[in-house]
């Protein structure tokens, strides 16, 4: 008690300076507890962007290699269909037959990865490591109508009018995009259903083009009845249609070449969290020339706000805040040592009275550490309000994604040829939530004290060396 | 008892050295009033320091009922500290963030003395000053005279063998010294302590048993009034 007593009236007398420091401590630590929930908010959009992409449970995605981009002024690809420009006008022309454009309208389910062969997913399915692997067929349905005075001069390209379709393996429905999401309406697809035109729609895509159970879409001018309607997180870049694997493989092609029996991603769930590098080497290794992502590689081709705040919260936020503590600590341990300094002729005394130096040691430290604990508990509330201010405030964030549309364009005229592949760009407002974990305010605590402690340190080493006879003949 | 042989300490100071006592012999005999007088800075306060081990010496031996003090462990030295010798300073050194009572307590604390009994010797030692109603009082809501009062407490709560009490009245006006000086004589008769007081006042010196004078670090007895009775209270 008596030492309670002491530290008590201690910090009461120099409450400014107590005061100061705690606060010094409390700023320093609140940052720090800011900083790390907005890093956890923006890592935790980022994994419901992803979790979006290729739905819950997904460690690992394969998809086929990209299309090269093609050479402004190169031939198309065999079978692509392609647009002339000439003094007769504008053509349409496929394997080098053409006819007139103007008014027509095309409509082309194309897969912007190249195709593997559906027995690669069993065989990625034995690997070590691997608890499950799905096919399926991330595709883009692009509709363009050629306006009549297009080739003109002054007329431009038209751009595609697109919705992103996935082809759904309806044997592994706990994995792929449509596994995140919940029916709001209408039913899932069942195993009766694998080959049949029916459509399960994404809620916001529905909304937009008015559709319902019950209504038609049309998918590379195939009709499909839709039988449900599908809710995704409100942080997912979804896909805009789900139709059966095999209605897709059916319908759809990558440049000329049907897909029957070809899927351009494989989805994979490891045993393990600590096995997905591995998991990523084998397969790798399996399939040499498919892209194997992970959520963290896949980050880093989200463009957009998302990405760039979550660079400031690590790099920018981290330093900022590993300064401010650095800081709050010189600040702690310099008027902590300073108080001891004025209070030298007291310590004389009570190792006069027969106090032994640890004695005195452990009561200054007691006034360090609970100072310490003072700004913990500050800096956590600051920290809490911080994240508050961010999670209420903070502009949802963009995630952009782009994906190739399969398409390609060449125009012939006056001025040179001109080659283009249009791509169709996912966007997607984020909202962040900055949150406080238990683990976060453990993490303030320790930084607190320990700031308490070093503080402590520095002015019991002072009086440890202290001399009562130099004490007591200290003129105050 | 103290036996002090050949005792000398001397401070280095950049190149010069500062010999602060010189060579000094002298025995205390147990309960016996020393009273030691000097001009300022000629080691009064540098062997009451010695005395009570709060420094050690540069040579010689300073024998404590057995114990040489400069061949202690600074911890066994502080453990005497705190069982047998109390202070009292010219500046009183009260703790001024701790009550009256609290400061008497601060001499109690090294012991190990449960909460109870510290109350309890504690409310007796102020009661033995005369503070018995300013228990909870800080050392600013004290006066002068009352503050020293608090401070004897502390040195006499812990029933120490040796009192070294260091200009006790410098602080203080003329009746409150008498006060002081009057109170400690009275401690000193009923308790037997060892008591070494300096001081610069002739009038006070004279009320030991014996008077020495410090002069360049030497200790020279002026006076010695042990076979004749120790002084009674004024009439």
């Amino acid at each position: 008690m008596f030492f309670v007593t002491y530290l008590r009236r201690e910090l009461r007398r120099r409450m400014r300076q107590a005061v100061f420091i705690a606060l010094g401590l409390a700023v320093g630590v609140g940052l720090v507890v800011t900083v790390v929930a907005a890093s956890s908010g923006v890592k935790k959009a980022q994994s419901a962007v992803l979790q979006g992409l290729y739905g819950v449970g997904t460690d690992v995605t394969v998809t086929g290699a990209p299309p090269a981009a093609p050479r402004s002024g190169s031939a198309p690809p065999k079978g692509a269909q392609t647009f002339q420009i000439s003094p007769g006008g504008a053509q349409l022309c496929t394997n080098g037959v053409c006819h007139n454009a103007a008014g027509q309208t095309v409509d082309n389910l194309g897969s912007q990865y190249s195709a593997i062969s559906a027995s690669a997913v069993s065989k990625v399915a034995r690997l070590h490591g691997v608890a499950a692997a799905a096919g399926g067929l991330t595709l883009n349905d692009s509709q363009i109508t050629i306006p009549s005075d297009f080739g003109k001069a002054g007329s431009a390209l038209p751009q595609p009018n697109s919705f992103t379709v996935d082809g759904v393996d309806l044997g592994h429905s706990g994995l792929g995009p449509l596994s995140s999401g919940s029916i709001t309406s209408g039913h899932n697809f069942t195993a009766a259903e694998s080959d049949s035109d029916v459509a399960v729609v994404d809620s916001g895509y529905a909304k937009a083009n008015k559709l319902k159970v019950g209504s038609t879409i049309t998918v590379d001018k195939v009709h499909f009845t839709v039988i449900g309607i599908v809710a995704q997180p409100q942080s997912g870049t979804p896909p805009d249609v789900y139709i059966p694997l095999k209605r897709a493989q059916a319908i759809a092609t990558t440049g000329t070449q049907s897909l029957k029996g070809k899927v351009n991603t494989i989805y994979v769930t490891a045993t393990s969290a600590s096995l997905i590098p591995a998991v990523q080497k084998e397969i790798s290794k399996l399939l040499p020339g498919d892209t194997v992502t992970t959520a963290s590689s896949l980050a880093s081709q989200v463009t957009g706000s998302l990405s760039s705040t979550a660079k400031l919260a690590n790099d920018f936020g981290k330093w900022l805040s590993v300064l401010v503590l650095i800081a709050a600590f010189a600040v702690a341990c310099l008027l902590t040592m300073a108080a001891v300094s004025r209070r030298v002729r007291e310590f004389g005394t009570l190792k006069a009275l027969g106090w032994r130096s640890l004695r005195i040691v452990a009561q200054v430290m007691g006034e360090s550490v609970t100072l310490g604990v003072i700004g913990a508990a500050a800096g956590v509330g600051l920290g809490f309000g911080g994240a508050a201010l961010i999670t209420r405030f903070a502009p949802k964030l963009s995630a952009t994604l782009a994906t190739a549309t399969g398409l390609h364009f060449q125009s012939v005229g006056p001025d040179g040829s001109r080659s283009s592949s249009p791509t169709a760009n996912h966007t997607l407002l984020v909202p962040m939530h900055a949150s406080v974990t238990p683990g976060v305010i453990a993490l303030a605590v320790v930084l607190a004290v320990a700031g308490g402690i070093l503080a402590g340190t520095f002015a019991s080493w002072r009086i440890g060396r202290l001399r009562p006879a130099t004490a007591l003949s200290r003129v105050e | 008892m103290y036996k002090l042989i050949g005792v000398s300490k001397i401070y280095q100071k950049g190149r010069h050295t500062v010999p602060a006592v010189r060579d000094l012999d002298l025995v205390i005999a147990d309960g016996e009033w020393l009273a030691v007088q000097g001009r300022t800075g000629h080691g009064k306060t540098t062997l009451l320091q010695l005395l009570g081990g709060l420094d050690r010496p540069t040579t010689g031996v300073i024998d404590l009922d057995g114990q040489d003090l400069a061949r202690l462990r600074e911890s066994q030295v502080t453990r005497l500290r705190a069982a047998s010798i109390g202070f009292i300073f010219q500046t009183f050194n009260l703790v001024p963030t701790l009550s009256a009572a609290e400061n008497v307590e601060a001499a109690l604390i090294p012991l190990g003395a449960g909460p109870s009994e510290r109350r309890r010797r504690v409310a007796a030692a102020l009661e033995s000053v005369g503070l018995g109603d300013r228990a909870r009082h800080l050392p600013s809501e004290l006066s002068g005279g009352q503050q020293q009062r608090v401070a004897i407490a502390r040195a006499l709560v812990k029933e120490p063998k040796v009192l070294l009490a260091d200009e006790p009245t410098g602080n203080l006006d003329e009746n409150t010294r008498d006060e002081i000086i009057a109170l400690l004589g009275r401690l000193w008769r009923e308790l037997g302590v060892t008591l070494v007081l300096v001081t610069h006042d002739s009038s006070i010196a004279r009320q030991a048993q014996r008077v020495g004078v410090m002069s360049k670090g030497r200790l020279t007895i002026k006076l010695d009034a042990r076979r004749a009775p120790a002084p009674g209270p004024t009439v």
